[in-house]
């Protein structure tokens, strides 16, 4: 029961983004992904999503080899993720982005749902409950008839998590979720990591806050031109020489 | 039920029109905006749902309306069974013009449409044998209670209605979601598993169906068909009635329908200057309206009707989260 990354490498052009990594996610851990700008944290999430091709290496899900799978079958097959830019229907309400994230359960098909049939009745309901709890448990319940694009950018990002979590996942990438978050607001995200946590769901921590990070991590992985230069706990990544010779200081 | 007031209002005002209008004229002009409707609810979902511009279904309006002409005028058919018959031709047709082209950038979509509409038009000038050319062709009437200017308003009302039903309800389930998702971002699409080829050469399919069935509706209500009624600018006048409507609204495009059947005979003696009308039309929405009137129609209930806007902090509810996450993953 694992997404894993296994000697993965992609380039674009003459720019080799990840060369050669290796990584694994298990249900009900929080894994972080940090490194500089441009070290491949993003590449690497896109990998593991589909959104980009990879050169060389395999991703498996549960042991089976996914290499060359779509994006679409990998979101039906558990693997959910949210976008270092939230990627929202603007005109559509809170309610309704969220929604979107039941699509991976929809068996009505088009016909059925233009003759209002029961399928496509019931599985809107069962959908549209499981939106709204979500909506509500990520704090944003108050709002669910907003339009999207009205939203603050924190809610923005919030609503991406709502959405991804309605697709009921085995795993779910976040790529940098606390962009232009306050500290307050960021708690409250990795307060929502954590019950992602105690639930089974496997997270991927893609950030630049490394103290959060570190904080709500069960692992840390950090990258540094496409490779991995460290790995392990959170507390042996921070003290490792390497990571805070290229990336957090002394 | 206060929301379900003003439809019911209008659509008893639609049943009982024949007998408000004795004059026959304005019944021939609600026809034509139900017959314009039949195509453009669904191409409604194709662009402003789905966002995928056509600008040539007038190439399909043809299609079904020659055959229609053809299958109950030369081959006997029945006038019932050969409207459908000149759908699925049309949903044929829509799949075998959406397999290459859907899959490129919306330009290309929009590039092979177009010429779909100019080769259609071009055919039937052109392709004597079967479509008498320039002279046209009588188009039959529908049998009674259809055939009289009241039953045929009717028959095209009913048809209107229902396929009005079937676009209304795919917009409000999952489906609808699915269509926006592809219109507004393919990225999020992909990422809750929409197939993007795929849903959109269903929904073009289906829009090619109604746009056979309205070409049927269209050559009866003509009486008469030639090539000079299927131009290409008609097609692009589908296309800029779902613009003056405004996007994404089930009806809002009506009232481009509407203005569409009605400015030639508004301007009256002025009628050929038409497109020169629809022109200052469309400049005067896209300018003042860029979301249709659509967007006029929210802009004013928001008006009145919103709360003002209230900026509240997220305070995540996690006991609920957690139950939440775990009641999903049993089902």
């Amino acid at each position: 029961m694992s997404l894993e990354a296994r000697e993965v490498s992609r380039r674009f052009g003459g720019v080799v983004a990840v060369a050669g990594v290796s990584l694994s996610l298990q249900p009900g851990e929080v894994h972080g992904l940090i490194g500089p700008n441009g070290s491949g944290k993003t590449t690497l999430l896109n990998l593991l999503s589909g959104y980009y091709t990879i050169d060389e290496g395999s991703i498996l899900l549960q042991n089976r080899d996914i290499t060359r799978a779509s994006v679409q079958s990998r979101a039906r097959n558990g693997i959910a993720r949210t976008f270092q830019t939230p990627k929202l229907l603007p005109a559509m309400t809170v309610l309704d982005n969220a929604m979107l994230g039941g699509w991976p359960d929809v068996r009505a098909g088009f016909i059925g749902t233009a003759l209002s049939g029961p399928r496509s009745r019931r599985e809107e309901a069962a959908i549209r409950l499981r939106a709204t709890d979500m909506l509500h448990g990520v704090g944003l319940g108050s709002v669910l008839n907003r339009r999207a694009d009205l939203l603050e950018h924190t809610a923005q990002r919030f609503l991406e998590i709502a959405r991804a979590l309605t697709m009921r996942p085995t795993f779910v990438l976040l790529d940098e979720p606390a962009g232009g978050l306050t500290v307050a607001e960021i708690e409250k995200l990795g307060a929502i990591i954590g019950v992602m946590r105690e639930t089974g769901i496997g997270v991927l921590l893609v950030e630049h806050h490394t103290d959060f990070v570190f904080r709500v991590s069960d692992r840390v992985t950090t990258l540094n031109l496409g490779r991995t230069i460290a790995h392990g706990t959170p507390q042996s990544v921070r003290n490792d020489p390497e990571v805070i010779r290229v990336y957090l200081g002394a | 039920m206060t929301r379900l007031l003003p439809l019911l209002a209008f659509a008893a005002l639609v049943i009982i029109l024949p007998f408000l209008s004795p004059n026959l004229y304005y019944l021939h002009v609600a026809t034509m905006i139900g017959v314009y409707w039949v195509l453009i609810a669904t191409l409604n979902l194709l662009v402003g749902f789905t966002g995928q511009l056509s600008v040539g279904h007038v190439g399909l309006l043809a299609v079904g309306a020659y055959a229609f002409c053809l299958l109950v005028g030369s081959s006997g058919w029945d006038p019932f069974l050969a409207m459908l018959a000149g759908g699925v031709l049309c949903a044929l047709l829509g799949l075998l013009l959406g397999l290459p082209s859907l899959r490129l950038p919306g330009f290309y979509f929009a590039m092979v449409t177009l010429a779909f509409g100019l080769i259609v038009s071009e055919l039937a000038l052109a392709e004597q044998w079967l479509t008498n050319g320039s002279v046209g062709m009588a188009a039959p009437d529908f049998p009674p209670p259809f055939a009289s200017p009241a039953g045929f308003y009717w028959l095209v009302t009913g048809i209107a209605a229902f396929i009005t039903w079937l676009t209304w309800n795919l917009s409000r389930f999952m489906w609808g979601r699915a269509m926006v998702a592809l219109r507004d971002s393919t990225v999020a699409a992909q990422s809750v598993a929409v197939p993007i080829y795929r849903t959109k050469l269903i929904v073009f399919v289906f829009s090619g169906l109604t746009a056979g069935i309205a070409g049927a509706l269209y050559a009866t209500s003509q009486s008469y068909i030639t090539p000079d009624a299927f131009i290409v600018n008609l097609g692009i006048y589908f296309f800029v009635s779902i613009v003056i409507g405004g996007r994404g609204v089930i009806i809002g495009p009506f009232i481009g329908a509407a203005v569409l059947a009605a400015i030639p005979e508004l301007v009256g003696p002025l009628a050929k200057y038409a497109s020169f009308f629809y022109g200052v039309v469309l400049l005067i929405v896209v300018l003042a309206l860029p979301g249709g009137f659509n967007d006029l129609v929210r802009a004013v209930s928001e008006r009145f009707g919103r709360t003002p806007d209230v900026k509240t902090a997220i305070e995540p509810d996690l006991d609920k989260l957690r139950t939440a996450i775990r009641q999903a993953h049993r089902t």
